[in-house]
């Protein structure tokens, strides 16, 4: 008795622990979504507007369509810059930059896991080519890469992307290929595959979700890396994150409603990605520490 | 009460036609129309040019019409931006310069970073240009000389900010206020002409418990200390000697940090961290008394659409401190936000002709009085008469404007004015939160100011010097 | 194994010369594979390496000479960076914010995973949920938190009308709490990571001692403490290292919400270097802050990485006798 009411009291202190730690996270990102619905007057009023009154799509309008409102003063409605652009980068720069990272990331992996391609003081090494933070050397590689004229080009923030994300995509995916027996590569081989192929067409085809895992967590690093491209881009390449920190003028203030409905934008597809693939993750995070 | 509000109501109503009439060629007259052909025949033989700016946005889309018309005349537009926030366009600006690359045409940016962005090479002189389009900066007082350096003009005004004093008028004429303030005070309760009467005013009016706080100036990291600075020159300081030897450390400074450091008895108690993006919404809402505030949030919260505040706010000159036993009057007019052009762009003509137009009365009048992105303030004297800018920023709210850009004083004009500020940021700051002590502050800021003096190289900021004393407001106080 | 395969495949070559063209064909493969890597570094990383080390040695400053005129002065640079004091304050403020933030994220991640790690109903909700954070981008975080954590925000709001009392922290202004603040706001963001990596650990513990310890009797308590916790250390000191080298470069965060501020209360490495850099443009200064922030880091990194190779060697002997058992059977 006193022993399956202990149970019960524990697991309803699970469930309030848990719940309480869900709404915590959930909290910030409801204040996302219901501020950008807001108008400007309740963007920072007190006491707290939780919900929005009356609700508009005026700041989304503003940011995504770029019309301003012809309200008062009968002047003519003029167009904002809209964050297509930024959009179209970070698309390009993040999945681009991560697919290729983790396409080359675990080809070397291939080669540590079977050739030992790198010996393990090298492959820490590697890792560390992602733990110094870049802020100390940002301001050097500027100054490089207007020299080569890589400042503001897609090629030149996407090496960067590139290079930053390897640690992690060689880490993760070596995990993966490790778990591959090599009796598969071996009848390849006998088969007559050429080493390449045997990489493509029989190991990373067999790690599918290993590699999906690595994808999106390499994805979430660059999708919101804010340093390497604010000080990188000019106009051309400017991400979404930069641009989200555009919603403010010295002497006016930040325009938090509009910044918030591109928040929207650059948060939840993200979100929606990773909760698609949410059980691929948990593998992707072992680093080869935890076997099973 | 009624009478002024019907005045006002008055004054909208013709805002309103003449705005609507905007359209015809008539906002201008006759002096702007001439002004406007004058850079136009300068720039036709150019051709067509595609110019890039770094600018924010919310400048830039109300310079759209100007430039669209600059367009169709010559050719010239502004087809991209490089679209930043306001206090990050420094930084984007200097990197630039380092570089010295010609990817930029124009940059929108305070003037208080023309000597650095001088220094290091970036930036061209518009005189010629001016010369040749006929064109001059109309503006009010001695204000148009915060874009000069060495002699020279490097930047075109588009946004004058200036710093107005406010106080909530409807605290201040209500009879009871009136009457238990002479009682405590033995004086009736008038504007305040100097920071003592405006400390002791925000004193009486502070309550927190009611929700009304005395002060809504700020002391936050990257704006205090443009108050310390306005209280520093209004005490007949300057924060150097003509050798650029520190001199922070002086009876004015020592009153400066003074009036600075007592505002915590009347303000937010967030004000450590609060900029503008928390205050305004305050002063807005009605919670503070009074403040100095740029000239611009007159626009927001007289607009009864965006504020509870609209029609409760008296307007006029920022208090003065004294020197030399006489009162002396300084308005922070910082950031003086003007057009510059870059040196290197191949482009440099056609942007400073554009830059010109974009400084005209016509285009400047069209700029500031957009009812949407109302970022950019009024500065030229023609403006001060147009009944939009009246309208917008209520003849009360112009009045103050047009006395405070009299006595408009800049920002450390200096090469180097980011570090000098990063100084004060950090200095203030601590002096702020009570980690040091009033002197300390003064001692540690003149300490540190010797050693950003000595890198830079005193001989260099000698000569900056010169330009800094001279662009300083030769008025004591508002006409 | 292999050899033997392969010889038997082709059946023709003497063993001798098939290994050697062989391994002649997989040093190719290693080089093809590892050139790229080799010429980016050696492009694009060394040469900035270098450009790093000469403006610690030569003062440039920007508004008086093109960069490659600085003047030599020796370790001036160096000396000043050790002797400012703000430099100090700024590594300490690093290292309490990297050390809340990797603290905190490993207690609750582990809390929050060992409590999940069994099936039960809403588990996979509750998982979903939890991944969360780390989906959101930190400037939106930053930017978030501005108005959450106001005085008279949403934060407080809600603390007041659960408490009763009429709470006002300062979680922004109050210099004394602001760093705790964004490392909270950080911990926020990054427990998901320490969470998914110890439910990775914790769901592939092997169950053998876990029973076994049940028939001895031992309480849950015991076993937790004396048998799982134990099996996990490699995975939670990976979990550490990796979070706590994380947190040091942590920049958005804090530059969108405070800038460093109130006063210098959340001036950490990363916020300094930017401000020398970038706002007070003394490139050299910067470059000297980020050589030592970089010899720092690297100190640390060695570190971690004798303590994760002793952990990661403890577990291949672990693992690799019941596999080379298999292998031979």
């Amino acid at each position: 008795m006193t022993k399956t009411r202990r149970r019960r009291v524990a697991a309803a202190g699970r469930y309030a622990f848990l719940t309480l730690w869900a709404v915590i996270v959930v909290f910030p990102l409801y204040w996302i979504v219901s501020t950008s619905f807001k108008p400007s007057d309740q963007w920072f009023s007190w006491p707290p507007v939780y919900f929005p009154s009356p609700p508009t799509l005026d700041n989304y309008r503003d940011v995504w369509i770029g019309a301003t409102s012809v309200a008062e003063g009968g002047q003519t409605a003029l167009s904002l810059q809209t964050p297509f652009l930024a959009l179209r980068n970070s698309l390009i720069l993040a999945f681009g930059a991560t697919a290729l990272a983790v396409l080359y990331g675990s080809v070397i992996a291939y080669g540590v896991s079977r050739y030992r391609l790198l010996s393990e003081t090298r492959m820490f090494q590697l890792l560390m080519l992602r733990m110094v933070p870049p802020i100390v050397i940002v301001a050097p590689l500027s100054l490089y890469f207007s020299y080569l004229g890589l400042l503001d080009s897609m090629f030149g923030l996407g090496v960067m992307y590139f290079l930053t994300s390897l640690p992690y995509a060689v880490w993760m995916t070596k995990s993966f290929i490790d778990e591959v027996p090599r009796e598969v590569e071996q009848a390849a081989e006998i088969l007559g595959a050429s080493r390449w192929r045997t990489v493509f067409e029989v190991v990373l085809p067999l790690i599918r979700s290993g590699l999906v895992a690595t994808f999106m967590f390499i994805l979430i690093l660059n999708w919101s890396e804010y340093l390497l491209s604010l000080i990188l881009s000019k106009t051309n390449i400017v991400t979404l994150p930069v641009e989200l920190s555009k919603f403010e003028g010295s002497t006016e203030g930040r325009l938090f409603g509009r910044q918030a409905a591109l928040s929207v934008g650059i948060t939840f597809p993200l979100i929606i990605i990773g909760l698609f693939i949410r059980k691929h993750l948990a593998r992707g995070f072992s680093f080869g520490m935890v076997r099973r | 009460m009624t009478g002024q509000s019907l005045h006002r109501r008055r004054v909208l109503q013709g805002g309103l036609g003449l705005a609507a009439l905007g359209a015809l060629p008539l906002g201008g007259g006759a002096l702007a129309a001439e002004e406007g052909d004058t850079i136009i025949a300068a720039a036709k033989g150019i051709g067509k040019t595609e110019l890039k700016a770094i600018m924010w946005s919310n400048y830039f889309v109300p310079m759209k019409g100007p430039i669209e018309e600059f367009e169709k005349a010559t050719g010239i537009a502004i087809t991209g931006i490089k679209d930043l926030s306001t206090p990050t366009i420094p930084q984007a600006a200097m990197a630039e310069a380092l570089t010295r690359s010609p990817d930029f045409d124009i940059v929108h940016v305070g003037s208080e970073m023309i000597p650095s962005l001088v220094s290091a090479g970036y930036l061209e002189p518009l005189d010629e240009y001016m010369h040749k389009a006929n064109y001059k900066m109309d503006a009010v007082g001695d204000y148009a000389n915060l874009a000069t350096y060495g002699g020279k003009t490097y930047g075109i005004i588009t946004d004058g900010n200036i710093f107005v004093h406010q106080l909530r008028k409807d605290l201040f004429e209500d009879a009871d206020n009136k009457k238990r303030f002479e009682d405590k005070f033995g004086k009736p309760l008038a504007y305040p002409k100097n920071w003592d009467d405006d400390f002791q005013q925000m004193k009486f009016f502070h309550n927190p418990e009611k929700g009304i706080y005395g002060s809504g100036n700020l002391r936050s990291r990257g704006f205090g200390y443009v108050w310390f600075l306005m209280y520093l020159y209004s005490f007949g300081g300057f924060p150097f000697d003509p050798d650029m030897k520190p001199t922070v450390s002086s009876d004015a400074g020592k009153k400066a940090i003074a009036v600075y450091l007592r505002d915590k008895e009347v303000a937010f108690p967030d004000s450590p961290s609060w900029g503008t993006s928390q205050m305004i919404p305050h002063i807005a809402a009605g919670d503070v008394y009074s403040c100095q505030y740029w000239g611009g949030l007159i626009k927001l919260q007289e607009n009864p659409a965006k504020s509870k505040t609209a029609g409760k706010w008296i307007y006029g000159a920022v208090p003065g401190g004294e020197a030399n036993g006489k009162p002396l009057y300084r308005a922070a007019g910082m950031p003086v936000v003007v057009l510059t052009v870059n040196k290197n762009s191949p482009r440099k003509a056609a942007a400073a002709y554009m830059a010109c137009w974009l400084g005209t009365e016509k285009a400047s009048s069209q700029i500031v009085t957009d009812r949407v992105n109302t970022f950019n303030d009024a500065w030229t004297r023609k403006e001060m008469t147009d009944p939009r800018v009246l309208e917008a920023y209520t003849p009360g709210g112009v009045k103050a404007i047009q006395a405070n850009l009299q006595v408009a004083a800049p920002n450390i004009f200096l090469t180097g004015n980011q570090e000098f500020v990063d100084v004060l940021d950090k200095n203030l700051g601590q002096g702020y939160l009570g980690q040091l002590k009033a002197d300390e502050v003064l001692k540690q800021i003149d300490e540190d100011f010797a050693k950003v003096v000595k890198r830079i190289g005193t001989a260099k900021l000698k000569k900056d010097y010169e330009t800094y004393a001279t662009i300083m407001p030769k008025a004591t106080q508002p006409s | 194994m292999a050899e033997a395969l392969a010889g038997a495949a082709t059946g023709t070559a003497a063993p001798g010369r098939l290994d050697a063209s062989r391994s002649k064909a997989v040093r190719r493969f290693k080089w093809m594979i590892l050139s790229p890597l080799l010429l980016m570094l050696l492009s694009l990383l060394t040469p900035v390496l270098l450009l790093q080390l000469y403006f610690s040695f030569h003062q440039w400053t920007v508004y008086l000479s093109s960069w490659w005129n600085a003047d030599f002065v020796g370790l001036d640079i160096f000396q000043s960076v050790f002797t400012d004091p703000r430099f100090g304050w700024a590594v300490l403020r690093s290292l309490a914010f990297a050390g809340g933030s990797t603290i905190g994220c490993f207690v609750l991640g582990f809390s929050l995973a060992y409590l999940i790690y069994r099936p039960f109903r809403g588990q996979a909700l509750y998982y979903a949920l939890f991944i969360v954070p780390m989906l959101t981008v930190p400037i939106v975080i930053a930017y978030t938190g501005q108005m959450l954590l106001d005085r008279s925000g949403p934060l407080n709001d809600i603390l007041s009308r659960l408490t009763g009392h009429d709470i006002q922290v300062l979680w922004l202004s109050n210099p004394d709490i602001a760093l705790l603040t964004v490392t909270l706001l950080d911990i926020w963001n990054w427990t998901p990571f320490s969470f998914i990596i110890m439910l990775a650990g914790l769901s592939s513990l092997p169950k053998e001692p876990v029973e076994a310890a049940q028939i001895l009797g031992a309480s849950s308590w015991r076993i937790f403490w004396e048998v799982q916790l134990p099996l996990l250390r490699p995975v939670i000191l990976l979990a550490l290292v990796l979070r706590f080298l994380d947190a040091m470069g942590s920049f958005p965060i804090i530059w969108g919400l405070l800038q460093g501020g109130p006063g210098t209360a959340t001036e950490t490495l990363g916020i300094y270097i930017y401000i020398t850099t970038w706002q007070d443009f003394n490139v050299s200064l910067g470059a000297a802050q980020s050589y030592v922030t970089m010899v720092m880091m690297v100190g640390i990194v060695l570190l971690a990485i004798r303590l994760l190779r002793r952990e990661k060697r403890s577990l291949d002997t672990m693992y690799a006798k019941p596999q080379e058992a298999e292998e031979t059977a």
